[in-house]
């Protein structure tokens, strides 16, 4: 029984860690914790530290949203902290998160946009190879 | 030395030669006066004669030591010049071999290198599988990609939102006696977002059935390794509303 305690209270460790490092990827509750003096304190930090453990591959692949591995990167660092206070800072760092989230889907649309202008040279050649193969 | 304390041959020489002079200018002056005069001394002739044969004898004995020293020293030169070469092969041997050192050392370097990248490689080994499966999950949720129909205004993020956030293991924990907009939750260092139960039918989308009635399967079944975006996918897939007032997802930008 007490074993089965222990593991089940380490799922539970594990499930709430899962969870707050995904919570790093927003900007937006990096500054609630910023301006709540929570990232000043030294128990806070040495516990970002701790967590650095999810960079390995048997822990990053339960990562569902894997900015919050950079974002633990950059929390390691004293002035990336003190800046998370402003509110401008966090507000830039989300449009350009967002602005990077969109970058690949940017570049899917123009090559599709890209393919589809190809396609109608194609077609008139592929209708008059079906003609012919009838 | 011992030659110090003997002449050297060329001196030798040089005092005999000097000696035949003066012996045969002697002879020659004596011939000479003998012409005019008679001898003074009778025998002195002959004597001065065979002095000079006994010269000319040491003459001839210090020609033939020359003639052997200068072999021997043909020869010290020989040898010296032999010497030479020998040091000088040595050298060249010595060259060869230090540059075949840093060649060979080099190499053994550039070898350890390989090793270390090669044991490098094969710890940070992945299988394709499970890394593509990785990319197929984080693709898929559009966690790392944004949807291709993404408009300013749109609730989905590339991380986990206000909602999200709450909705989740740590969410849910505790209970807080204050009200629980983003702004003004008070508490420790994992409080961020927790929301008191008693509050929570208060919220529009605790109130949908789905959410509710999602969660406590994923979280307490198998061994709560599921991400905790998995169920928050369904969240969002069924109630794709903006969130309250909280300062996230805003629609500002």
């Amino acid at each position: 029984m007490s074993g089965d305690g222990a593991s089940e209270q380490a799922r539970s460790r594990f499930q709430a860690e899962l969870e707050f490092i995904q919570c790093l990827a927003n900007p937006n509750y990096l500054n609630f914790l910023a301006q709540r003096g929570y990232l000043r304190e030294r128990p806070f930090i040495n516990y970002l530290k701790y967590l650095l453990y999810w960079k390995e591959p048997e822990y990053a692949k339960f990562l569902k949203y894997p900015h919050c591995l950079h974002m633990l990167e950059l929390l390691q660092y004293e002035h990336f902290r003190k800046e998370l206070v402003n509110a401008q800072c966090t507000k830039f760092i989300d449009e350009q998160q967002l602005l990077h989230w969109q970058h690949y889907s940017r570049k899917r649309t123009r090559l599709q946009q890209a393919l589809a202008e190809q396609a109608p040279q194609q077609q008139p050649t592929q209708q008059h190879g079906n003609a012919t193969a009838k | 030395m011992a030659t110090a304390a003997e002449k050297s041959t060329k001196e030798r020489l040089v005092s005999v030669l000097d000696d035949l002079e003066v012996l045969s200018r002697e002879l020659i002056e004596m011939l000479a006066l003998s012409r005019t005069q008679k001898l003074p001394q009778p025998g002195e002739d002959v004597q001065i004669l065979e002095v000079l044969v006994q010269r000319d004898r040491e003459f001839q004995e210090l020609m033939a030591v020359a003639q052997s020293q200068g072999k021997l020293h043909e020869e010290m030169q020989r040898l010296e010049k032999e010497v030479e070469k020998r040091d000088s092969d040595i050298q060249q041997l010595q060259k060869q071999l230090k540059e075949a050192e840093h060649i060979l050392a080099t190499a053994v370097y550039q070898a350890k290198e390989k090793l270390k990248s090669i044991d490098k490689a094969r710890k940070g080994s992945v299988l394709s599988e499970e890394l593509i499966k990785y990319a197929h999950r984080i693709s898929a949720s559009n966690a790392v990609c944004a949807p291709l129909n993404w408009v300013p205004g749109d609730p989905r993020r590339p991380y986990p939102t206000d909602l999200e956030m709450r909705s989740g293991m740590l969410g849910l924990m505790a209970n807080l006696p204050s009200n629980g907009v983003n702004g003004h939750l008070p508490g420790d260092a994992l409080a961020a977002g927790r929301l008191p139960d008693v509050l929570t039918p208060h919220y529009p989308w605790q109130s949908s059935d789905v959410s509710v009635g999602m969660l406590p399967p994923h979280h307490g079944s198998d061994l709560g390794l599921e991400p905790p975006g998995h169920n928050k996918e369904n969240e969002e897939d069924v109630e794709n509303m903006s969130t309250d007032s909280s300062s996230s997802s805003s629609d500002s930008d």
